[in-house]
């Protein structure tokens, strides 16, 4: 930006301008880069790591005397566990609409929150629920059994 | 303003350097990342992410398992480095209990040193190898833990009696049919805790008598009625951690509680030891601790010498073996304590904190060896220690000869005040019964009470008399006014209130062998004989004392 | 006019509108074009809300780096960043006693960027800080607090209490001993006006220490209540006070015509060497410039320019850009090799030992060791009020924006250096080796400690010594450079000592290696 002027310039006339002022530009550059940079980092730092929830695997203490089709549900989980005749199967009770912890009743399963009903295999019967109940993942090893909430397995996986 | 875009310049572009620096290392060079990455399970490589076992309730969020994959809720098949083993099979599954819970540490790091704890600023490090069993004593409490010799002889007498040859117990044992790993007989290891059928030995004799061959025949014999009671012991103190049991017996011998209170049982001489095992690193001197400045060094270096590591400490150092003061290591460490939820509640804490089982076993030996043994000696016979006044010896046969039952327990209930002996009753937590126990193990190691038809109190002696008296044969010793001085103060209220005519009467008159308390019936170079009726006087004079008041 | 064709070109036009927002959205935005010309230039910065608080014009005695140093640029970047990093941090953290220990290990091991963003929240604070420390110390020694520049001063020493208020109650916030034991200690200095008033009995009518100690804490004992009132204030109040108190900070300095320059500024600058020359003006009867000249009231200039002023656009803006890069640099560098502290979870029942308070405060801590409320309350009020009053008192003109006012300033300043450290190290020694007054008379009333005390002999030999200077040199201007200075030193002294000298029960110790472990 240095400029050897002979005669007094006015004040209106454009104070000139190196043609290309390589060096403000790489450093405004640099700067905007480094900055962006700093943003893309705080940027990932609200999605968190690890989340405070409880692992998505448990074991189920599963009553020895469960009548078929009769749901036993962990506590503080949203899974039914069935033991029947061919295994042992899980059926999330998350309702697929919006989220709402659904009820097993006799037919099934009900939802308080928007009335979706489903059948006791999870198919929807009525009400908004987009899909079925999905049947979770369940690992039977040395009588413990255990149950992924985080793996859905086709509708009529059960584990003996 | 060149310089100014220079100054941009390269501010900037050292910014952008560092940012990219710390972006590598997060992204790269996390320890646990590169373990992840050599990962094998058997689905494949496994995915490189932060894991953790989460349980709210014991207020666990443990990221060990970042490193320690296989130890996560059902990865026990991932492979690759060499901590990626799974847990061994435990009655405490890591993917409920996390790992913090039992071995200490930092269960929230995500770094190998800060993890294990082993840093400034971390209260509770990992425990190690040899004190693993520590962490049990976060929530447990065992029970009806016996003094060392008993716990000795009942782990010899399993063995003796070849009850490992169908039993199987912590690993060993049990392995009757040829080609082995087989078991006849159910296993014991935790029979302490899950409780076992009072009538089996009824049921093994029944069933040797029946059996043709084979090891009901060969393998089983008749068992003393003395055996069965060692194998109750055995049974009792089964809980799968045999190793912290022992050490706890071994607590048990040398009278620590004689000074220091555990769970509100003990002297007050020592501080509390109830959380001991909670002491933080960070808050103790490592100076004098030769090796690692870990917390079991620390323990190791006190017991062996306890004035040169904490100064001004009175605690004696004891005579033991240096495996005795590595189970005293481990006891002491796992003297700790949660607050559980009721639904992590241990059986074995309820029943300790709800219903008042003890700890320790409550056979006279065991209270003697936890309580005792301390001052008195291991055998009763009294102990001088530097700095303390001498601790009497309280299974002398004369003395025991002389002393009824009831003076003895009157005098562990109520201590002697001004003295060391408290007041085990009230101050020290011990019950009725359980002193009753510790008198009846002195007789054991002392003798019996002489009988005597006399009432407690019979002397009508000159107390004027008898004070002359004193001061010229008795006060060299016993102080003036009976205050105490190389001899112990007998102007002391509950030793008066105590102590029977006879006891004190026959006592100057027969004088206590192995003490230098001489018979004052026979003359000494010193001094002339004194009578029956001068005796008398001075006991009539020490009775007008009442306990310091006078 | 065919309806259809109307419709069409409305259409037409639509489509037009719709293709050219672009562009247009880019010039509503970027009004004045590229700020190619000294015009376009001027537009740029006052145009733009987040320029407009410079002169579009700059002197170039102000782009001199010897004129600011940069501190006042350096003290808003370090805000700047405490403010992103902060709201960053709130995202995990959980101001509760039974969390807050916890969410901080968790943004330090497991939060992506957690453990950088927090050390740089942490170093940004400290440099901050020391930024408006120095910053400070740079007004006074050009003497930038002169007319018309005193309310602007008296505004910098609010905004240097709030950076300090700022930094305290942030050490709070991870529940560590640190902080637990660092605030229990703040709160009863806040309680210390107790120490008067008990000694004059009166503490049952009218106990202000009380109340102030409740107002920070709401309840007696350092506990959850405390940690929100903390949290309130170090992310809310003091925030918007510090922002509040920056804007006419700002303001004024543009108000009150821009950096402090000597009198003849121009000429030496035409001396000095003639690197970046922009031609004087020669035309400019109409300007718009300097505006603050004309609401002061002084002459306008007609018919010549403001001479050696270059556009603030772009030339100061590099200047503050790099500044606050380097600041963003210095931070960075510190957090990578530097962890924030964070010591053992909170424990009221085993003091920290020593406890000690976040580095700025130890020298108060150090002054507190002999009593509690002259250390911790009165002279730093006595402080803050002299230093409030220093602009009102010296009222010369003479060596204004020269560096400690010219030639003969710097031999005072040297002799006050002496002064500043001399004295503090003479009590200092004197009180460790022989005690205080309470050692020699244990039965000495409280009000006579209160009041005869290492600080407040300290604070008695400071003013002395500058109405010496005033005397001596015969100017009040001379007993304001002693006084500052001695104060200075004597700040440095103590935090030295506070920070390197003492030990377990604040006992005096050579090295932290000496050291007692409990």
């Amino acid at each position: 930006m240095t400029l050897q002027s002979k005669a007094p310039r006015s004040r209106l006339d454009p104070e000139p301008m190196a043609r290309r002022d390589w060096l403000g530009l790489s450093s405004l550059w640099t700067m905007g880069a480094a900055l962006m940079f700093g943003v893309v980092g705080m940027l990932r730092l609200p999605k968190a790591a690890v989340l405070a929830s409880p692992s998505k695997k448990f074991k189920v203490a599963l009553p020895e005397t469960l009548p078929a089709g009769e749901a036993f549900v962990p506590p503080g989980r949203a899974v039914a566990v069935y033991r029947d005749a061919e295994g042992i199967f899980a059926v999330s009770t998350i309702c697929t609409h919006l989220g709402c912890v659904v009820k097993a009743n006799a037919e099934g399963f009900e939802c308080p929150c928007h009335g979706s009903r489903f059948h006791a295999d999870g198919t929807v019967s009525r009400g908004p629920a987009p899909r079925a109940l999905p049947w979770l993942k369940v690992q039977v090893s040395g009588g413990v059994v255990m149950v992924d909430e985080g793996t859905t397995v086709p509708s009529g996986t059960k584990v003996a | 303003m060149k310089e100014n875009k220079h100054l941009l310049l390269f501010s900037s572009l050292g910014v952008l350097l560092l940012l990219l620096g710390a972006a590598f290392e997060e992204m790269v060079l996390k320890d646990w990342r590169r373990i992840q990455g050599r990962a094998r399970s058997d689905e494949g490589a496994v995915t490189v992410q932060l894991r953790q076992i989460v349980n709210a309730s014991l207020g666990v969020s443990d990221r060990c398992v970042s490193c320690h994959v296989s130890m996560g809720p059902g990865e026990q098949g991932v492979r690759g480095d060499k901590i990626l083993v799974a847990h061994k099979p435990v009655v405490h599954d890591p993917a409920e209990y996390g790992c913090t819970v039992c071995h200490g540490g930092q269960g929230q790091a995500t770094d190998k040193e800060d993890a294990h704890g082993k840093v400034h600023f971390w209260p509770s490090p990992m425990l190690g190898r040899e004190t693993s069993y520590a962490g049990c004593g976060r929530c447990h409490a065992t029970l009806r833990v016996p003094e060392q010799e008993q716990m000795r002889n009942a782990e010899l007498a399993f063995e003796r009696l070849d009850c490992l040859t169908c039993h199987r117990v912590e690993g060993r044992g049990g392995t009757i049919r040829p080609g082995g790993g087989g078991m006849e007989g159910p296993e014991l290891s935790r029979a302490g805790l899950k409780g076992y059928d009072g009538a089996w030995y009824g049921k093994h004799e029944k069933k040797s008598a029946e059996a043709a061959a084979g090891p009901w025949k060969g393998a089983f014999s008749r068992v003393p009625a003395d055996d069965q009671g060692l194998l109750k012991i055995y049974l009792d103190t089964r809980v799968a951690a045999s190793r912290l049991v022992t050490a706890k017996s071994v607590f048990f011998s040398y009278g620590c509680l004689g000074c220091h209170k555990v769970s509100g049982v003990g002297g007050d001489d020592g501080p509390d030891l109830s959380r001991a095992g909670e002491k933080d690193p960070g808050q103790v001197s490592f100076k004098y601790v030769p090796g690692e400045a870990t917390m079991e060094n620390w323990m190791a270096a006190h017991f062996r010498s306890p004035v040169s590591v904490v100064a001004g400490s009175q605690m004696p150092p004891e005579n033991i073996s240096t495996q005795q003061l590595n189970q005293l290591t481990l006891f002491t460490l796992s003297l700790r304590r949660d607050e559980l939820r009721d639904q992590y509640l241990p059986k074995d804490r309820a029943r300790a904190v709800k219903f008042g089982e003890r700890e320790f076993a409550t056979d006279g030996a065991t209270l003697f060896g936890a309580f005792c043994a301390g001052c008195h000696g291991q055998d009763g016979q009294g102990r001088r220690l530097p700095g303390l006044m001498s601790f009497p010896s309280i299974t002398n046969a004369d003395f025991l000869a002389l002393a009824p039952d009831e003076f003895l327990a009157r005098t562990v209930r109520e201590g002697r005040p001004g003295r060391k002996m408290p007041g085990w009753l009230k101050e020290g937590g011990l019950r009725q019964e359980e002193i009753q126990a510790v008198v009846a193990h002195v007789r054991t190691l002392g003798g019996p009470a002489e009988a005597s038809t006399k009432p407690a109190r019979w002397v009508s002696g000159d107390a004027a008399q008898g004070r002359r008296i004193f001061e010229s044969a008795c006060s060299g010793c016993h102080g003036k006014q009976a205050k105490g001085g190389e001899g112990p103060a007998l102007n002391n209220k509950v030793l008066l209130e105590s102590a029977t005519d006879s006891y004190l009467v026959e006592t100057v008159s027969r004088g206590r062998r192995g003490t230098a308390m001489a018979s004052f019936l026979e003359p000494s170079p010193v001094r002339g004989a004194l009578s029956r009726a001068e005796i008398e006087a001075v006991v009539a004079y020490l009775r007008s004392l009442q306990g310091g008041k006078s | 006019m065919n309806p259809a064709s109307t419709q069409n070109n409305a259409l037409r036009e639509f489509v037009d509108n719709l293709k050219s927002a672009p562009r247009r959205m880019y010039e509503t935005a970027f009004r004045g074009g590229a700020p190619t010309t000294d015009r376009s230039r001027s537009t740029f910065v006052f145009g733009n809300v987040f320029l407009h608080l410079h002169a579009v014009r700059t002197h170039r005695w102000s782009l001199k780096w010897t004129t600011t140093v940069g501190l006042g640029i350096m003290s808003l970047s370090a805000f700047l960043i405490t403010l992103v990093t902060g709201v960053l941090l709130m995202f995990y953290y959980k101001p509760s006693p039974e969390a807050a220990y916890a969410s901080i290990k968790d943004i330090h091991f497991v939060v992506p960027t957690g453990r950088l963003i927090r050390n740089l929240h942490r170093w940004a604070a400290n440099l901050m800080v020391v930024a408006v420390i120095l910053h400070m110390a740079r007004a006074f020694y050009t003497g930038a607090y002169r007319p018309p520049r005193e309310y602007n001063w008296l505004i910098g020493i609010g905004l240097l209490v709030t950076t300090l208020g700022l930094s305290f109650t942030g050490y709070l916030l991870p529940w560590d001993q640190l902080a637990y034991w660092a605030i229990t200690i703040g709160a009863n200095i806040a309680q210390s006006p107790r120490e008067v008033t008990d000694a004059l009995g009166i503490t049952e009518y009218f106990d202000p220490g009380g109340l102030q100690r409740l107002l920070l804490l709401g309840s007696d004992t350092v506990g959850a209540e405390a940690l929100i009132r903390f949290y309130l204030l170090h992310v809310m109040i003091l925030p918007l006070a510090l922002a509040a108190l920056m804007g006419v900070h700002f303001w004024r300095i543009r108000k009150d015509g821009g950096m402090v320059r000597p009198a003849d500024a121009d000429e030496r600058l035409s001396k000095m060497k003639q690197g970046e020359t922009y031609p004087v003006f020669t035309e400019a009867p109409n300007k718009t410039y300097q505006l603050a000249a004309v609401v002061r009231g002084k002459t306008a200039v007609v018919g010549r320019g403001p001479e050696n002023t270059v556009p603030s656009m772009p030339h100061l803006f590099y200047a503050e850009l790099g500044v606050m890069m380097l600041t963003l640099l210095a931070c960075v560098a510190l957090s990578m090799v530097s962890d924030a502290p964070l010591k053992e979870l909170a424990n009221p029942s085993v003091p920290e030992n020593p406890a000690k308070a976040p580095w700025y405060f130890l020298g108060l801590q150090e002054m507190v060791s002999f009593s509690a409320f002259m250390g911790g309350i009165g002279i730093p009020a006595i402080v803050l009020a002299g230093l409030a009053l220093i602009p009102y008192l010296d009222r010369e003109k003479e060596g204004t924006g020269e560096w400690f006012g010219g030639p003969g300033g710097w031999r005072l300043v040297k002799l006050s250096m002496l002064i500043g450290f001399g004295a503090p190290l003479a009590i200092e020694s004197f009180a460790i080796r022989f005690g205080w007054l309470r050692e020699w008379f244990p039965k000495i009333p409280q009000l006579i400690v209160t009041a005869i005390n290492p600080a407040t002999i300290l604070t008695a030999v400071y003013a002395l010594y500058s109405i010496w200077c005033i005397r001596r040199y015969g100017s009040a201007r001379s007993g304001a450079l002693g006084l500052f200075t001695c104060f200075l030193c004597g700040f440095l002294l103590l935090t030295i000592i506070g920070t390197y000298f003492r030990g377990p029960n604040w006992v005096f110790y050579w090295s932290p290696s000496e050291w007692p472990k409990h």
